[in-house]
């Protein structure tokens, strides 16, 4: 079973004024910490955006990145708007990293530099926890 | 005794570095500073913001409060109160002229008024305000594809993160849309972000001095941080907030420009003539960033 995250359910928990929106290192960390919390034991983790208005750079690195880097091998992020994918999307090509996104249909896509997406592309079949659909996309195998 | 230090007329981002020398003059007298802007005819979000980082820089080490004599036209009192300017003029200087009274009014051109940034919370009350104010300004009047609205709010979050992150002080920020006529004879939006804190230079110096040796100074710090996406932090994530303003900017023919102590940098797009990086100008306290975007074309960025 793979642990979802409901982020905007901790940003209003962690944030005093019932702001939605994802800005500023300080509320990444904080939030960050959150997820970290619960997701001690695994390695692969579902991030939902749902509700979350804007995400800024700082937050994406704060968040997506160092969850990636130190946390997690397999990060699947739900809920994501094209505003969210305009902060993410650069900070992983900076690092050299990737996620993969749930679309609205259920299908997945890898995010990242090229490089990076194939081979995490290559690890979700490996492990089973994807398979490829028509048209060359990837769907959820064990959610 | 007093040092007086004029407003510009036409106070922005070009008239700054002749008030910056008045203060420079100001602040090196250790007088009580007086400034005049009793003939101005107009400032731009830049010009409100420096001039509180102006005060906040006057009155630091327990130096009397500084004076402020405010414009005598009422049509550019009225618009500076619109602007929320006098809000926050009033905790910094002595007032001295007709201050208009009560809180500014909602405006269609002021996206957000003078705002205090200290913390990380006034971010997210920036944030959150302006993406209730800006969007239909954006779309409808500048042509920005509705998608990229929320890059605004980005590239205004991390431009007020500069001031809780780096100035060491408060700030100020402030967001306008008006047709430039003189400059552009297009619309714009501008955000400008004002302190009166450590600026770039300090705070770039302990992990940057030595790698530029003789060539360090505000205008080597400004470049670190703004073309080479430099941060004090060894966190290999940080320096993404100045990236990801130039990007955005750059989509769509923007603007950004960071004077910090005694040297001005800027990305210009082709409507622009400002000089990449200037240099040996008067000194003046932190750092105050203009990000301006222009009304779209007709040819797609």
């Amino acid at each position: 079973m793979i642990p979802r995250i409901d982020v905007h359910a901790i940003l209003q928990a962690s944030i005093p004024g019932l702001y939605t929106d994802l800005v500023t290192r300080p509320t990444g960390r904080v939030v960050r910490e959150h997820i970290e919390r619960a997701i001690v034991d695994t390695t692969v983790a579902l991030i939902d955006f749902t509700g979350v208005g804007c995400i800024d750079y700082s937050c994406a690195d704060e968040i997506v990145a160092k969850l990636v880097r130190e946390r997690v091998e397999v990060l699947l992020l739900r809920g994501l708007t094209d505003g969210h994918r305009m902060a993410i999307e650069p900070v992983l090509v900076g690092h050299g990293l990737a996620v993969v996104v749930e679309l609205a249909d259920g299908s997945l896509e890898v995010l990242g530099p090229p490089e990076s997406a194939a081979a995490l592309r290559e690890q979700l079949i490996a492990r089973q926890l994807a398979h490829p659909i028509a048209g060359g996309a990837l769907a959820l195998t064990a959610a | 005794m007093t040092r007086l230090v004029d407003v510009p007329q036409q106070f922005d981002d070009r008239s700054f570095d002749q008030f910056a020398a008045g203060f420079a003059q100001g602040a090196a007298s250790g007088e009580r500073m007086l400034f005049d802007a009793h003939a101005t005819e107009w400032a731009s979000p830049y010009g409100l913001v420096g001039l509180l980082a102006a005060g906040q820089a006057a009155r630091r080490d327990g130096a009397d409060r500084p004076l402020l004599t405010v414009p005598a036209s009422a049509q550019v009192l009225s618009y500076w109160a619109r602007a929320g300017f006098f809000e926050a003029a009033a905790e910094l200087f002595e007032l001295h002229g007709k201050v208009p009274r009560g809180k500014h009014a909602a405006e269609s051109d002021v996206l957000l008024p003078v705002t205090p940034v200290r913390a990380a919370e006034d971010v997210h009350q920036v944030v959150s305000h302006i993406q209730q104010r800006a969007t239909a300004i954006l779309t409808s009047e500048l042509g920005i594809d509705p998608k990229a609205t929320m890059g605004f709010a980005m590239a205004l979050s991390e431009a007020c993160q500069n001031i809780v992150e780096h100035a060491g002080t408060g700030g100020w920020v402030a967001v306008q849309s008006y047709h430039w006529r003189r400059r552009l004879a297009r619309r714009v939006v501008v955000i400008a972000v004002a302190d009166a804190g450590v600026g770039f230079r300090h705070t770039l110096e302990p992990t940057q001095a030595k790698r530029f040796g003789d060539r360090w100074g505000d205008g080597a710090a400004l470049e670190a941080a703004l073309i080479q996406g430099v941060s004090r932090f060894r966190d290999p994530g940080r320096g993404q907030g100045l990236k990801g303003i130039r990007n955005y900017l750059s989509r769509w023919e923007g603007k950004i420009a960071i004077r910090s102590g005694t040297a001005r940098i800027a990305i210009t797009p082709s409507w622009d003539d400002d000089a990449p990086l200037t240099e040996g100008l008067s000194a003046f306290p932190g750092s105050q960033v203009l990000l301006i975007i222009p009304e779209q074309g007709t040819a797609k960025p």
